[in-house]
């Protein structure tokens, strides 16, 4: 049993269906309970009534039974001969008279010993007489309906008691409740028929949506939506969320492919150099001044790809908190603090090249963010700014924070700038406008894809500027403000 | 044989250029960026073009159409990053002969380079013969009448060249362009110095006489007098 009603219980949480023909069917039964109460309740009073009048009725009948004595004394008789006969031979009606003057004129030969009439005032009740329940009705004031004028006497009124069997009336309104119950049971079964054929139609859409879902793979991305699903207000919810899911699956799913791609790409000539060398190495006997060299050669190539590999991890890792991974190894720093720190380690680089790097500082700019990730941006700018522009030129970097508005720093050199073509791609990875160039100065064409993923993953915003002959502008944005929290 | 390699990593294009001159006995030049590449490969007479696609100045196919519209017919081997079926599809029709995909194997390179060489001068197989002479391209080796030749590199370089193109007449200037890299001028009296050899290690108790001088024109390598 109480394993049974587990099951339900598992049913119900499991099932749409379930819940909604749960549902109907309660709602169902409450209502034809409702119905079944109000209907006895009704017939049982309508019935009562009935009996009563032709309780009234009979007795009244009774009443007219009684006649004067044909002397003047006024006493009274009750005429049985005239009696009709009970409708029930087995239950026989009850009757009793009394008179004013001289107590118990006459009552029925079934009139039961020791019956309790009750007290004054109530004029119908129910009893109980040979295993059947009676109603009972006291009429008092009855006048002797055999007058005659002229009589001198005063006239006499009467006390009657009439009583009859409701055993039928119990069996009218035991059938009236069978037949509503019945009618009810019928109904609630089409009731739930109608509610299951309704569910599996109102569920439909649904299925199809899913069976469309179903459809969606690395290779599809596209999501038809049912008309179905689209018209329906219910499920308007869920086919958006679906489609934006999607849309921010697909999206990062291609970065993952294009990064992997571009990855790939990248490490194939580097690859080939040290292949090559190795190869060419072994093509034939060689002195070991060869073999060193070649060593050496070796080494070299692979230490400059293992720096791919650890910038291209650096840039995967950027983008993966600029999607929102969690950290929690935030401190409030000072962003300026920052800055200077990355201006001392970029001084090598700048006196080789005879640049001069000047930082403008506008007092402490604090914001929560690893210290290391905003060397980092700044480092990658900073180099760029140093490498293209001229030699012996000079880079300027300022902290601004104005009022309640994001900080803003900004790195400016006085290069040949960037083509314009190229503008919109410098932060892409692996982008380099000149190749030529790169090669050279040894970069990647990973800095600014690093700094753009950084300063993103910490809510900012970078972007470029550059006029061709004039110089590049490099503006970070970052939201300072919560450092509180 | 002589070679342009237009390859922007220094260092690949050294190890490319070593592997042809050691192990196929070429003459490589070596241009590092595609405006380089597209004047020597317009300016010199190659047998065949390596080219890599990705290249500062002038990207790689785009060298490839210009030197094409130009009616260059030396044979291109394009190195690339890039394997896939579209970019390979562009390529091929853009006028490249074949390509390889980095990171490649230098063998593979090596016979790939010199199948190209041979079909560029309608020699589909890799062993030449000439009368009895028979070349071997893959070992470098000579005979004639199933008796082993020994030559010195230069001279067997000579005799390559000359086998590829039977009974047509070479010039002294094409050989030396053909042979040296971009320094050729220096060596325009050794040739005859090969030539002779040749003729003395070729003819050497045989009747037939292989290598014949036009006077004033240049060789022609046949069995038979011209």
């Amino acid at each position: 049993m109480v394993r049974d009603l587990i099951k339900l219980g598992e049913i119900w949480k499991g099932s749409i269906k379930a819940r909604l023909i749960a549902i109907v069917v309660l709602s169902q039964t409450l209502l034809a309970a409702g119905l079944l109460l109000t209907g006895i309740f009704y017939t049982h009073r309508r019935l009562l009534s009935t009996l009563d009048a032709g309780m009234q009725a009979r007795a009244m009948s009774v009443a007219a039974l009684v006649r004067y004595a044909e002397d003047a004394s006024g006493n009274v008789y009750f005429d049985d001969t005239l009696m009709p006969s009970s409708l029930d031979p087995a239950h026989p009606d009850l009757f009793a008279v009394w008179t004013e003057r001289s107590g118990l004129l006459t009552r029925s030969s079934s009139w039961p010993s020791g019956l309790d009439l009750p007290a004054a005032g109530r004029d119908h009740w129910n009893f109980k007489f040979a295993h059947v329940h009676y109603r009972g009705l006291r009429v008092f004031q009855v006048p002797v309906l055999d007058r005659e004028e002229g009589k001198a006497f005063r006239p006499q009124s009467l006390t009657i008691v009439y009583a009859a069997p409701m055993h039928q009336l119990d069996e009218q309104v035991q059938q009236a409740g069978i037949s509503i119950a019945l009618s009810s049971l019928l109904l609630l079964g089409a009731t739930v028929l109608l509610a299951l054929w309704g569910i599996r139609r109102g569920l439909l859409p649904l299925q199809e949506l899913a069976a469309q879902a179903g459809l969606v793979s690395t290779h599809n991305w596209e999501l038809h939506l049912p008309d179905d699903a689209q018209q329906i207000k219910e499920l308007r919810p869920l086919t958006q969320s679906m489609t934006t899911m999607l849309e921010r699956l697909h999206h990062s799913f291609d970065q993952q492919r294009e990064f992997m791609g571009n990855a790939a790409h990248e490490l194939k000539t580097p690859v080939a150099v040290l292949k090559s060398t190795l190869q060419s190495l072994l093509q034939r006997p060689r002195a070991s001044e060869e073999y060193r060299a070649g060593l050496e050669h070796s080494l070299e190539d692979l230490e400059r790809l293992e720096q791919l590999l650890q910038w291209m991890l650096r840039l995967a890792r950027a983008e993966q908190w600029a999607h929102g991974a969690l950290r929690r190894d935030l401190q409030v720093i000072d962003i300026t603090a920052t800055c200077e720190e990355a201006v001392e380690r970029i001084r090598h680089l700048a006196e080789s090249r005879n640049a001069t790097v000047h930082l403008s500082k506008n007092g402490p700019v604090l914001f929560r963010a690893d210290p290391e990730d905003l060397q980092l941006v700044w480092i990658n700018l900073l180099e760029n700014a140093v490498r293209y522009g001229p030699e012996g030129g000079s880079v300027e970097v300022a902290v601004i924070r104005e009022n309640a508005g994001p900080a803003r720093i900004v790195f400016e050199d006085h290069g040949a700038g960037i083509a314009l073509a190229d503008l919109p791609h410098v932060f892409e990875r692996f982008y380099r406008g000149d190749p030529s160039r790169t090669r050279s100065t040894g970069g990647f064409g990973l800095g600014l894809a690093i700094a753009k993923a950084l300063v993103e993953a910490y809510g900012g915003t970078i972007a470029a500027e550059s006029a061709a002959g004039k110089g590049t502008r490099m503006t970070v944005e970052l939201p300072t403000g919560r450092e509180s929290m | 044989m002589r070679v342009l390699v237009i390859e922007d990593e220094p260092r690949l294009a050294d190890n490319i250029a070593r592997s042809l001159r050691e192990s196929a006995g070429y003459a490589v030049d070596i241009a590092h960026d595609g405006q380089e590449g597209l004047f020597l490969a317009e300016s010199s007479e190659y047998d065949v073009v390596l080219l890599d696609l990705m290249l500062p100045q002038m990207d790689g196919m785009q060298l490839l159409r210009r030197v094409r519209q130009g009616g260059q017919r030396t044979p291109v081997l394009v190195v690339t990053a890039r394997d896939d079926k579209e970019s390979v599809v562009a390529l091929l029709n853009a006028g490249a002969d074949d390509y390889l995909t980095k990171p490649f194997d230098l063998g593979e390179l090596l016979a790939r380079t010199k199948a190209l060489i041979r079909r560029g001068k309608g020699q589909p197989s890799p062993v030449l013969s000439v009368g009895d002479l028979e070349l071997n391209t893959v070992n470098r080796s000579v005979q004639r009448g199933g008796r082993p030749i020994s030559l010195t590199a230069m001279e067997y370089r000579v005799l390559e060249y000359l086998a590829h193109r039977p009974r047509a007449v070479v010039s002294k200037t094409e050989l030396l362009e053909h042979l040296y890299d971009y320094n050729w001028e220096k060596f325009s009296n050794v040739i005859e110095v090969y030539i002779s050899g040749l003729r003395r290690k070729l003819d050497d108790g045989s009747a037939r006489q292989l290598i014949h001088t036009l006077r004033g024109q240049g060789y022609i390598l046949q069995d038979g007098q011209p």
